[in-house]
């Protein structure tokens, strides 16, 4: 019997602690065929768990142009990543997925990207940030702001250094008023009034946002001011899940499931459907 | 006439059946007496086949989605984890004496567990199980089957029907292949049934007196996502989800381990509802359904819209479970006549 609830086993080859409270973890499934033949995009969500304690939705953080392994970033929240945070390099977890849909990248060749995110938001949005800077030349321009609270919140710093040291990407980070350490030399401020200021060009250019709801209600006026159409701003949902398969009726928002038709809506997607997110 | 394949049998033979199956290690089970639930039997005599009687406190479908149902068990090792799928062999099962509200809700809820990945923990149970279905001449205040395009004779779902004839006899009709190797395999129980013995068939059940329409329900939802009737319907609601336990299509659930000591434990699906405040509760603690109204917009939306949009059927049979049950007294088939009345007030 096919058994659609049953995990993969994966090893977890590295704990990156990125702030206080959010940690990255290196996956590697244990079979290695099953590891090569293991295809997702960038976008697409998975269903961990912890054996004893349960399973719960992440992103896969990691970009499929580095299939070497998969990554997950998470903030200790409840039960399932409580238990998470006591893992250890070695130690073996289940993971099945990928589910549900993903971000055009393909249709996003040839144009530009400006990438907004805030907190652990950054997340998802940084699959996609690698998919595109892996294949550089295939997008114009590359724009990416990145906000948290405080600087101890920033997550994936070493790569923000990285991305800013790349004269092919424009890299802006920045923290809430308040959130700078003495020695911070990022921009002070919140994210829509930071993209207000970097006002990118939205000629032919693709929108990717996603933060905690208040960011992207805020920031979503900025982008029309800029000149972004809704069909251009993309963005994925965190409806709560459990089978992440279109079964255990959790996660709809009106008559469509976010774990299948989604987790990944342009603006103009979601402006049709019942505000249930 | 139509070309279904009918049998005359009785209820006599039908006892006999019982005893027959049985012996050939079939899981038996039969609607229980008035007003309790269905139960597992061996005996013919403790066969229950009864068209007056009144739908079960449970419907039928814990025998396709059972209320706690393990997906697989753990063991930790040195190395890792062991990963074991359920072994349990299911055997040959009948249920006897299923009414068209609770047969039909078998192939519904089937759309949803079948229209991308296939839930096989639901369709083996459905593949293994002969559905013996029962016209039904009871009708209450709160069953409506007739607004959903079912009726006291609908053998949908079913792989055999039984209707009720004279002299305690009844003429079945094998509706599925299944139904007809089943008629088949114990044909010392059923004999074909010739133009006589048709005409010894009951009246029809007049069906329930509660009526809406259930296509203009759908319309009005199409366009009402916020309105008032959400306040004035959800606010009494207890989230009990007493509604969702009962009826024969909802089939919300939760994923849950359950640990026995450290090294090893199951993982299960159980059931849920939509009613539970902490259904779609995030992480961060913002919930999309934060208030009963939304949570109650969500049960009328999903069974009257959303599940027809998606799958092309009513996510409802008209049992009339939720309403006999729920402590408040709030009334399904009221509300989708409510919603007929507005509808019409705005034509
Ligand atoms: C598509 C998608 C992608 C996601 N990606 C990420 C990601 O990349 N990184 C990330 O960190 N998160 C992500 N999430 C969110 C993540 O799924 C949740 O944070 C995670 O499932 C929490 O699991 P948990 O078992 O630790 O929490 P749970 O123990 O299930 O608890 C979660 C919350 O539910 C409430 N709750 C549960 N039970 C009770 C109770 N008995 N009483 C009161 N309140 C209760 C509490 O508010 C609690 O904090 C994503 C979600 C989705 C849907
Ligand atoms: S049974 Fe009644 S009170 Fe309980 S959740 Fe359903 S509608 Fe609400
Ligand atoms: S919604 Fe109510 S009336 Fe409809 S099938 Fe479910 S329990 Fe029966
Ligand atoms: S997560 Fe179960 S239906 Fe979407």
């Amino acid at each position: 019997m096919e058994n659609i609830y049953k995990p993969e086993l994966v090893e977890i080859l590295d704990v990156i602690d990125e702030t206080p409270d959010i940690i990255t973890f290196k996956l590697k499934f244990k079979d290695p065929e099953y590891h090569k033949e293991f295809n997702f995009l960038a976008g697409q969500f998975a269903e961990y768990s912890v054996f004893g304690e349960g399973e719960c939705t992440f992103c896969i953080a990691s970009s499929p142009t580095r299939p070497d392994f998969l990554e997950c970033s998470f903030k200790a929240a409840g039960k399932v990543t409580n238990a998470m945070r006591r893992l250890q390099t070695g130690d073996t977890m289940g993971l099945r997925g990928p589910y549900g849909n993903y971000f055009p990248v393909e249709e996003m060749k040839g144009k530009s990207v400006v990438f907004i995110a805030g907190g652990i938001g950054l997340a998802p949005v940084r699959c996609v940030i690698w998919n595109v800077l892996d294949l550089r030349d295939q997008f114009k321009d590359v724009t990416i702001v990145y906000g948290a609270r405080s600087v101890a919140d920033l997550v994936y710093k070493r790569e923000l250094e990285e991305w800013k040291q790349m004269p092919s990407v424009k890299t802006v980070v920045t923290v809430d008023p308040g959130g700078e350490t003495p020695d911070w030399n990022g921009e002070i401020g919140f994210v829509p009034s930071i993209v207000e200021k970097v006002a990118p060009n939205a000629e032919n250019t693709v929108a990717v946002i996603c933060g905690p709801p208040i960011m992207i209600k805020y920031t979503m006026p900025v982008l029309e001011k800029l000149g972004f159409k809704e069909e251009n701003v993309i963005t994925t949902l965190e409806n709560r899940m459990k089978c992440g398969v279109g079964k255990c009726g959790r996660c709809n928002v009106g008559n469509v499931y976010v774990c299948k038709d989604g987790p990944v809506f342009t603006y103009k997607q979601l402006k049709e459907l019942p505000e249930e997110y | 006439m139509q070309a279904m394949k009918q049998f005359i049998t009785t209820d006599e033979k039908l006892r006999q059946l019982v005893h027959a199956l049985s012996k050939n290690a079939w899981n038996i089970i039969s609607a229980g007496k008035e007003g309790t639930n269905f139960i597992y039997i061996n005996d013919g005599k403790d066969l229950v086949i009864n068209a007056d009687s009144k739908p079960t406190k449970l419907s039928a479908k814990e025998f396709f989605f059972p209320k706690t149902e393990p997906l697989f068990f753990y063991k930790k090792n040195h190395d890792g984890v062991d990963l074991l799928d359920p072994k349990d062999v299911l055997r040959k099962t009948v249920l006897f004496g299923v009414k068209p509200c609770d047969a039909a809700a078998v192939p519904v809820m089937g759309k949803v567990f079948n229209w991308d990945y296939k839930d096989e923990f639901f369709n083996r149970r459905v593949e293994q199980t002969v559905i013996i279905g029962m016209a039904c001449s009871y009708s209450d205040v709160y069953c409506f089957c007739t607004s959903t395009g079912l009726s006291p004779e609908s053998s949908k779902g079913s792989d055999v029907f039984l209707k009720p004839a004279q002299n305690s006899s009844y003429i079945a009709e094998a509706v599925t292949p299944k139904g007809e190797a089943f008629v088949v395999e114990f044909s010392s129980f059923f004999d074909a049934a010739n133009e006589n013995d048709v005409k010894l068939l009951l009246n029809s059940p007049k069906g329930p007196e509660k009526k809406f329409d259930a296509n203009q329900v759908k319309q009005w939802l199409d366009g009402h996502f916020e309105d008032p009737l959400w306040n004035e319907v959800g606010e009494t609601c207890l989230g009990c989800a007493q509604c969702a336990f009962t009826c024969p299509t909802c089939h919300c659930f939760d994923i849950v381990d359950e640990s026995c000591g450290y090294n090893c434990g199951r993982r299960v699906k159980n059931w849920d509802g939509c009613q539970f405040g902490l259904f779609t509760k995030h992480a961060s603690g913002h919930n999309p359904r934060g208030h009963q109204p939304e949570r109650y917009r969500q049960r009328i939306s999903h069974k009257f819209k959303y599940y027809q949009d998606k799958f092309g059927e009513i996510l409802c049979t008209g049992c009339g479970r939720c309403t006999r049950g729920c402590p408040v007294g709030i009334d399904i088939a009221e509300i989708a006549q409510e919603i007929n009345k507005r509808n019409s007030v705005l034509v």
